[in-house]
């Protein structure tokens, strides 16, 4: 069964610093996994190993049980051999193939007999919605098009496997819900293991069974979107997640510290003492504004602010919160009836809040 | 951080166990880079290529400087020691004798004075041109955008003819000149040596300057120039202070590319020194080649050599040097044209008076010397086409027309066939490097590539002939002695060919990138089905460009040749030569044109497969 294993995984191109480093990843049978994080990150790395398009530097990696890159047992698959499809970010089609003959390559090459080929080609054409285009060149092609023809190509040769790197980031923004929803179909009807590359939170969230965020080389957190999303492992997760970004108040005062002392202004309730706290994340869709002060609640944050700005982003308003320090966002899809200059009035759950020690890492906690 | 320590057996235990797993691994990871960098024939091409390199390019240029310090055969009795032997005779014959004097020391002067009015002249002509041509409002800017380039297609040498034809004097023998023929005896100065080659050479180069220093002109943003403008500089200081040190690297790269192919120019020198002995460096090792000095030989290539390597290194550190000033304007970059008002007609004139002089006049008496009797006698009847497809002429050797001379088409034959062969060498060749360049996973090998086939274009190409002459002379080891045959002009040609090649290799590969071919082997094609399927069909276009672009340089091409070729391998340029040692003045004019012909519509057609422009820079 194609599980991929990455152990200890590690890869560095020339003498640079690695653009991967010891990372522990398993993706189970069948799921839709998503490497998110920021570009540089290393997950066209991630993928380019697995592919087998890169060896590794250090670490193994297996899919379905079989060893398939390891330096200490002097393994190495050739990328042809792996079972694994990639499509490429730039879709690297043929450009001297028409569009059917770069989805019957493969098939061409196993010597697949004329007939169930072109059953085979067909029903991904026109599953894919390519059918029509089947004799023109790949420079014919929208970008959308072009991105299908690509996909077709690895999906008929039906690989245990399936990476995509980044394959919607260069359609515009109507196409790429469009090939989202295709997408999911697809996982859906082929029944593949899947590993998609994406830089855009929305993408991950939306597609993905479980997401991998990375930044600089190595694993962030590996969970469900919404464990990504409610419960970051640390700051990096937690500030790269959600838009517009979480409001990170940084905890000045060293450990053994009363919170609701050490968030001043913020906290109005006193809070269960935590030890090494080093800031408190809150989402703006978290915090809830009202004009008049709020009833007290022990397991709320209360705390009043000046409005600062309103910005209208069609359907949703971030209002910004001014109490002397760090500005404060606050996401709403309530129009606001206050004007800028008001003092206002905000409440966030105490589950809702976001801790983290000193060094950025999750603080769990139960609610006192 | 934990992780690691807890992994860490203790230290007296593991030992033993650690040392003989120790080994285990080392073979582990020995096939682990097996498995990675060799399993694909990339690699194993690579590796040939580094031997055929090697070979092609650093074994002959090694052979030729030992050649410098080793007693070579029927020199004994000179050097006094055995031949074979370590010796500095040649060294001190060529450069301190009392003969280096006439050997090396007047060429070496007479090769920078000329190269120093070549560039003089070339830069004062080309530096205008390029300006108007692409910065002013002069009329017809698009056709002399192409015609001024004409005499960078033809060879160096067909002007050289033309002068010889037009101001020849008693100081040789065969024809009169048209000069002479008029009454006027032109003086030795003036027909021969370093005048007329300084002169030809840099009409020969201007075109060089004009490609070079225009597309540096086209690429500037004239924006830079009008902000100086409204600032309130005046035309004179905006050129001096902000146009000039942004062209300074266009201008010394286009210098020191004319310095450094002077220094290897043979034919012009050879056509017009000889007669009265004006020698240069590249004629003076001819002379020595002929006359059997092979030590001699062997030293003066070797400074020749030096001398392209110096110049070309100065030009690297000089360009990287000045061009980080350099911001040249990305693609909003304008060039507005500057209206050049009453002087619109006098630049006209100018650039079609440069036309006439560097191609329209040249080539008219060219053809016309073809089908003259008589120098310069314009009466009908002084007009024949005996020269051409004449039978039964009085001449006491060449008695037939120069199309039905058996010869000419040996050595059309020959031109084809090695100029050829060596073409479709060096575009195949030029294509693998880049493949291997860009894909290998073994990096010395790229590296080395790299280097070793843009080597050549360090060396010019006479002194590069000299040192094949020395390695392909005998036969060493099992390769037998190759001088006189086909081969060797192959072998050489196609090296020289390869900085050219391997580049557009190198480009075309990088252009088509990784992925293509990767997707192909996501697909499950292994190697030979990626070539044969998906790189070399898409590649289709670069190699017919990296044959063409060999072949016509190859085919006007002379300093190779004149070292390398025998009567048998006769090539068209080499032909031409002797027939003008022979003094069949039309012969040898009739030949040249057909080469010049040849590499003119060559030219074109390159540039209509290829939907490119030499003269793109220009003009528009
Ligand atoms: N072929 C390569 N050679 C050298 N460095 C590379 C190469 N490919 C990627 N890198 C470096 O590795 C790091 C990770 O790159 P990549 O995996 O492409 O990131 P991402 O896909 O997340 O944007 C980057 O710092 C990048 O510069
Ligand atoms: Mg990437």
């Amino acid at each position: 069964m194609p599980t991929i294993t990455l152990s200890h995984v590690s890869k560095s191109y020339d003498s640079q610093a690695p653009a991967i480093s010891d990372l522990d990843l398993v993706v189970q049978d069948g799921e839709f996994m998503c490497l998110l994080g920021p570009s540089g990150c290393g997950k066209s790395t991630t993928l380019r190993v697995i592919a087998g398009l890169e060896n590794l530097s250090a670490g193994e990696i297996m899919i379905g049980g079989r060893v398939l890159d390891s330096r200490d047992q002097g393994i190495f698959v050739p990328p042809e051999q792996r079972g694994a499809g990639l499509v490429f970010q730039s879709y690297a089609l043929w450009p001297h193939l028409t569009v059917e003959r770069n989805v019957s390559f493969g098939l061409r090459l196993r010597k697949v007999p004329a007939d169930e080929r072109d059953a085979r080609a067909g029903f991904v054409m026109a599953t894919l919605d390519i059918e029509q285009f089947r004799d023109r060149y790949p420079s014919q092609l929208s970008g959308g098009q072009q991105q299908r023809v690509a996909l077709a190509r690895m999906l008929v040769i039906e690989p245990d496997v399936l990476l995509l790197d980044e394959p919607l980031s260069n359609l515009d923004s109507r196409l790429r819900l469009k090939m989202r929803a295709e997408l999911k179909r697809i996982h859906g009807e082929f029944g593949t293991t899947i590993v998609f590359v994406t830089h855009d939170q929305w993408e991950a969230m939306t597609l993905s069974t479980r997401i991998a965020v990375m930044n600089e080389g190595s694993l962030q957190q590996v969970g469900t979107p919404d464990e990504i999303y409610n419960s970051p492992a640390n700051l990096f997760v937690a500030e790269f997640v959600g838009n517009p970004p979480i409001n990170m108040v940084p905890v000045t005062i060293g450990q053994d510290t009363d919170l609701s002392l050490t968030l001043g202004e913020y906290v109005t309730r006193s809070f269960p003492k935590i030890d090494n706290v080093g800031s408190v994340g809150l989402r703006p869709e978290t915090i809830r504004l009202t004009v008049r002060e709020p009833p007290g609640n022990p397991h709320c944050l209360t705390s009043h602010a000046r409005v600062a700005g309103i910005l209208p982003t069609g359907g949703n308003w971030i209002v910004e919160l001014d109490n002397g320090g760090a500005p404060l966002f606050v996401s709403t899809n309530i129009s606001p009836e206050f004007n800028v200059g008001e003092m206002l009035y905000f409440q966030v759950d105490q589950s809702r809040m976001h801790l983290f020690d000193l060094d950025g890492i999750r603080i769990s906690y139960e609610n006192g | 951080m934990k992780r690691k320590s807890d992994r860490m057996p203790s230290k007296s235990a593991a030992q033993g166990e650690s040392n003989s797993r120790a080994g285990m691994r080392g073979s582990a990871r020995l096939s682990y880079h097996i498995k990675v960098g060799w399993r694909e024939p990339t690699a194993i091409i690579g590796a040939l290529m580094v031997v055929l390199f090697a070979y092609l390019v650093i074994v002959p240029i090694v052979t030729l400087l030992h050649d410098a310090v080793e007693v070579q055969f029927g020199d004994a009795r000179r050097a006094k020691a055995e031949v074979g032997a370590w010796t500095l005779y040649y060294l001190n014959r060529t450069l301190a004798s009392p003969i280096a004097q006439v050997l090396f020391w007047e060429p070496l002067a007479h090769t920078l004075s000329v190269a120093a009015g070549v560039m003089l002249v070339s830069l004062s002509l080309g530096v205008p041109l390029a300006w108007l041509l692409s910065r002013s409002d002069m009329f017809g800017r698009r056709w002399f955008a192409t015609a001024l380039i004409v005499p960078y297609m033809l060879p160096s040498w067909t002007f050289a003819l033309v002068w010889r034809t037009l101001f020849r004097n008693r100081t040789v023998g065969g024809q009169q000149g048209w000069l002479e023929s008029l009454g006027f005896t032109p003086p030795d100065w003036l027909a021969y040596g370093q005048v007329p080659i300084t002169i030809i050479l840099a009409l020969h180069y201007t075109p060089f300057v004009i490609l070079l220093f225009g597309n540096a002109l086209r690429s500037f943003d004239s924006q830079l120039e009008e902000s100086a403008r409204i600032l309130g500089a005046k035309s004179g200081t905006v050129a001096v202070q902000i146009i000039f040190p942004l062209m300074l690297p266009a201008l010394l790269s286009a210098t020191i590319l004319i310095f450094a192919k002077c220094i290897g120019e043979f034919g012009v020198n050879y056509i017009l020194g000889l007669p009265v002995d004006y020698n240069v460096l590249a004629t003076s090792l001819y002379r020595s080649i002929s006359s059997r000095q092979s030590g001699v030989a062997a030293v003066l290539a070797g400074a020749i050599m030096l001398i392209g390597i110096i110049s070309l290194l100065v030009d690297a550190r000089l360009v990287r040097e000045s061009r980080r000033f350099v911001t040249v304007g990305g693609k909003g970059a304008m060039s507005r044209k500057s209206p050049l008002g009453i002087y619109r007609l006098p630049a006209t004139v100018f650039a079609a008076l440069i036309f006439l002089i560097s191609v329209g006049f040249p080539l008219l008496v060219l053809v016309l010397s073809t089908i003259m009797k008589v120098p310069a006698d314009f009466s009908l009847d002084n007009f024949t086409l005996d020269y051409w497809i004449g039978r039964n002429l009085e001449t006491v050797a060449l008695r037939t027309g120069i199309l039905l001379t058996p010869d000419l088409w040996m050595a059309a034959w020959n031109t084809l066939r090695i100029v050829g062969f060596a073409s479709l060498c060096s575009g195949l060749l030029g294509l693998l490097v880049g493949y291997v360049v860009v894909r290998s996973r073994v990096r010395w090998i790229s590296s080395f590539l790299r280097h070793v086939t843009f080597f050549p274009y360090l060396v010019p190409g006479i002194a590069f002939a000299v040192a094949y002459l020395s390695l392909f002379a005998v036969q060493r080891g099992p390769i037998p002695a190759l001088y006189g045959t086909g081969l060797i002009l192959v072998l050489a040609l196609t090296a020289d060919q390869m900085p050219y090649s391997s580049r557009a290799g190198i480009s075309a590969m990088m252009q088509l990138g990784k992925d293509p071919e990767e997707a192909a082997q996501m697909t499950g094609a292994g190697w030979l089905r990626r070539m044969t399927s998906v790189v070399l069909p898409i590649q289709k276009g670069a190699l017919v460009t990296g044959t063409l672009l060999p072949f016509i340089s190859g085919i006007k091409g002379l300093s190779l040749f004149v070292v390398l070729a025998v009567p048998t391998t006769d090539v068209l340029t080499t032909y031409s030569l002797r027939l003008i040692d022979n003094n069949y003045t039309q012969a040898a004019n009739a030949v040249v044109l057909i080469i010049a012909a040849m590499a003119y519509f060559g030219t074109l057609a390159v540039q209509n497969v290829t939907k490119t422009n030499l003269a793109d820079g220009l003009g528009g």
